[in-house]
């Protein structure tokens, strides 16, 4: 018969059952997340970043806004008033890591593109309270006067299609993301073309006002201005997303 | 035979979860509770703190 | 001052102890004062001075991995090799090992801590050390679980006392949590830079499975073993009972992985998770309360040494702070509360109920209980503890009740709504009003540190004087005492 004395005097037993205890919550919630279908919904229009977007993001997760803004909006009415619709899972299933946040220092970010100008938008990180006065965000100067450093995009685009983000360097995965995306988003997710078309989008993009030079500011707004705008939710009905949660 | 697939389907395994851990704990209850020798024996141990130290433990007064 | 406690420098190793219990008040200054400054960042703004290094969100992080795992971590390294050694009263099985972990660990928490002043972060808030430093706490964690075990499998006494369990499966539990949080591909050898494996709701779980578990097994579980240890050396009688600290270790252990997801109610992860994770986050109520009630009762029939002895003040006080944060723990997981409390600074209070209170009062007691005795002496001065104790206690205070107006008034000034059925207050606003409630945190927070640099000026004359004096254990026979 069992005897809880094996375990008391044994360590081996004990840490053997110690084990057992403490992996079975976390197997039955998290592994069923990559296998139930359901789990991120079927949706139209979003797409990975392109490379200025992508060291945008780099530059948001360097400079910790993670920690004041969030980026998931929850189904309250509310919520619905101040940031817009719910988000989806499908809205950062390329997000790696997710940006999801835990806390609101600041408002929520989800959907912040396209709803600030970009001349707002850098005013806004370079001096917070000259536009908000009772604002508590830092000033990010350093942003405008700093080059983006953009000689490694590619190996950056390498390492996030090794995680699954479709990314192209074949001949093949570039028809498959024309299929999937179309041809102009399939030509941003080459990465053969990727300084280039850096380049390119923050030139016509302008966004920080200086187009002699590609400055950490203009990756930064660029990711700002995309998000939450990727899916054009005129196009479902309201409880379309309510199956999936 | 037949009663087997029962355990197989995705559906059961909740009650089957429930059941497994429940009596888990029951078990894990009727030994520590179950018989006063064995409680006693257990409670000993609540002295080992005390085995190699300057100061001997004052009694405990349960 | 009796004959085992002469032999006690040769028969076990207190140096590789030492020099974590230093180095854990060392960190806690260092983190407590980080954790003022960029709370007065957000009270007044100016103090970012425009300085990328020292601005709130590159700052905030070295606070939290300074005093989580600088000061927490570094108190469980010194007090899991204090109570291994003197519950199974047998020497640490490789000195050169624990060595290594002191070094490693040290190394870690440094490197971190520079590194996200320079920006190099993963964002996964708790983990944000980059790849090379998570390799390396990797290596130092399975050296010490090889220490750990190692210590226990030479042991002289048949049982295992239930401290060590805890600590066992802190050990396990975050070697666990560690290394699936941490899975990400560097984007080349010769960069810190990687990108997560997992993305979106996969990667939430994943974190949030690590973050809550990092607060149930690091900051619980282990803080338990401390508890079990020093709260009956300190009061001098036996743990209340001990066929409850078994029941409640296999609950604890049990039920505090399920429960992470409830970080992420009314997020894009699936209901089925976030409604599990709040049912067992409910259930988890009672493991915690029996840990609380057996620290409590032991002092059953001792209470007037809460009057006389501030270290058992800090011990009984942590307890009832750990009481408090489980209970209010459970309660912000259901989902009706959730949708009001997350988001919010009522989280950063609960964290905070639990780490000030819980936590740094668990390992303050415990450290002023074990530092005279690994270096021989008595503590410099038993009224500078008590000072610290009421310091200590009188910031928490300031702290979580902050916390609490601006969280609940946060929550309730976003869903407020006004009589045509607009929101009635914009965000900015609902900053503006936390200005108050900011001051009074950072004046609660420069209270707790205060205390944390007496406690530094005590401990060094502490270690000052077990260093000048070895004579005060001149007893016949104690070679090792004066080279200490």
């Amino acid at each position: 018969m069992f005897k809880h004395e094996w375990l008391e005097t044994n360590i081996g037993l004990l840490a053997v059952a110690t084990m057992l205890a403490i992996s079975i919550g976390g197997l039955v919630e998290i592994a069923p997340l990559f296998f139930i279908k359901g789990t991120v919904e079927k949706v139209d229009g979003v797409r990975p970043y392109t490379p200025l977007e992508l060291r945008g993001r780099d530059i948001y997760q360097r400079e910790g806004c993670y920690l004041c803004h969030s980026q998931m909006i929850r189904p309250f009415r509310d919520e619905a008033l101040r940031y817009g619709h719910y988000s989806l899972a499908a809205e950062s299933q390329y997000d790696h890591p997710f940006q999801w946040g835990s806390k609101r220092t600041g408002p929520d970010l989800a959907r912040v593109g396209k709803k600030y100008s970009n001349e707002w938008m850098v005013q806004h990180l370079v001096s917070p309270r000259s536009l908000v006065p009772q604002s508590v965000m830092p000033n990010f100067p350093w942003l405008l006067t700093t080059q983006l450093d953009y000689s490694d995009i590619k190996e950056r685009m390498r390492a996030l299609r090794v995680t699954g983000v479709p990314y192209s360097l074949t001949k093949a995965e570039y028809d498959a993301n024309v299929k999937k995306f179309g041809a102009d988003t399939a030509n941003m997710l080459d990465i053969n073309q990727a300084e280039k078309n850096l380049v390119k989008q923050a030139q016509d993009g302008n966004y920080d006002g200086d187009r002699s030079n590609i400055s950490e500011m203009d990756a930064l707004v660029a990711y700002l201005q995309v998000l939450g705008t990727m899916v054009d939710f005129r196009k479902y009905d309201d409880d379309e997303f309510v199956k999936y949660r | 035979m037949g009663w087997i697939y029962w355990f197989s389907s995705y559906e059961h395994t909740k009650p089957l979860a429930l059941v497994i851990l429940f009596v888990t704990f029951v078990l894990i209850l009727l030994y520590v509770y179950g018989s006063k020798k064995r409680g006693e024996k257990l409670e000993s141990y609540k002295n080992i703190p005390f085995l190699d130290d300057e100061s001997k433990p004052r009694e405990d007064k349960k | 001052m009796t004959t085992t406690e002469i032999g006690s420098n040769e028969q076990y190793n207190f140096e590789v102890v030492k020099k974590f219990a230093f180095m854990s008040v060392v960190w806690g200054l260092l983190g407590m004062s980080v954790g003022v400054y960029i709370a007065s960042e957000l009270a007044w703004p100016f103090l970012n001075f425009d300085i990328p290094y020292i601005t709130f969100s590159r700052f905030r992080p070295v606070h939290t991995s300074s005093v989580i795992f600088g000061f927490g971590g570094s108190a469980l390294f010194a007090t899991s090799y204090y109570i291994v050694q003197r519950t199974c009263q047998t020497r640490l099985v490789s000195d050169f090992l624990a060595n290594f972990t002191f070094w490693g660990w040290t190394a870690a928490i440094a490197l971190g801590d520079i590194s996200y002043t320079l920006g190099y972060t993963q964002s996964r808030e708790y983990a944000e050390m980059e790849w090379p430093i998570d390799i390396l706490i990797e290596i130092t964690w399975v050296v010490y679980l090889t220490v750990f075990v190692g210590t226990i499998m030479k042991r002289k006494q048949p049982h295992i006392y239930v401290a060590n369990w805890f600590f066992l499966s802190f050990i396990l539990a975050t070697a666990l949590l560690h290394t699936f949080n941490n899975l990400a591909v560097p984007i080349s050898l010769f960069s810190m830079k990687s990108y997560s494996l997992f993305a979106g709701t996969q990667d939430a779980m994943t974190q949030w499975w690590y973050g809550h578990n990092a607060v149930g097994f690091f900051l619980t579980a282990a803080f338990l073993g401390m508890m079990y240890y020093f709260v009956p050396k300190q009061a001098g009688r036996p743990i209340y009972s001990y066929r409850l600290s078994i029941v409640h270790f296999w609950a604890l252990s049990f039920l505090y992985m399920w429960v992470g997801a409830h970080h992420l109610h009314w997020t894009a992860l699936p209901d089925w998770t976030s409604t599990l994770a709040a049912t067992f986050s409910i259930m988890l109520l009672l493991p915690s309360w029996g840990g609380m009630i057996n620290g409590i009762m032991t002092l059953s029939g001792a209470w007037d040494r809460l009057r006389t002895d501030p270290i058992m003040r800090f011990l009984i006080v942590a307890l009832s702070f750990y009481g408090m944060s489980t209970f209010e723990g459970p309660l912000m997981a259901l989902k009706d509360v959730n949708a009001l409390s997350h988001y919010t600074d009522w989280t950063v209070g609960h964290v905070h109920s639990g780490a000030l209170g819980w936590v740094a009062m668990v390992s303050f007691g415990s450290l002023y209980h074990m530092i005279p005795r690994i270096w021989n002496t008595k503590v410099w001065s038993e009224k500078l503890i008590g000072i610290h104790f009421w310091l200590a206690t009188i910031g928490v205070l300031l702290y979580i009740t902050a916390m609490w107006i601006s969280g609940i008034t946060q929550g309730l000034m976003w869903r407020a709504f006004d009589q045509y059925g607009n929101l009635q207050y914009s965000f900015v606003e609902s900053v503006a009003a936390m200005h108050p409630l900011y001051v009074m945190r950072a004046i609660g927070g420069m209270f707790f540190l205060s205390g944390m640099l007496l406690m530094f000026i005590n401990i060094m004359m502490t270690i000052r004087s077990g260093r000048q004096a070895p004579a005060y254990i001149a007893a016949p026979g104690n070679v090792s005492a004066a080279s200490a």
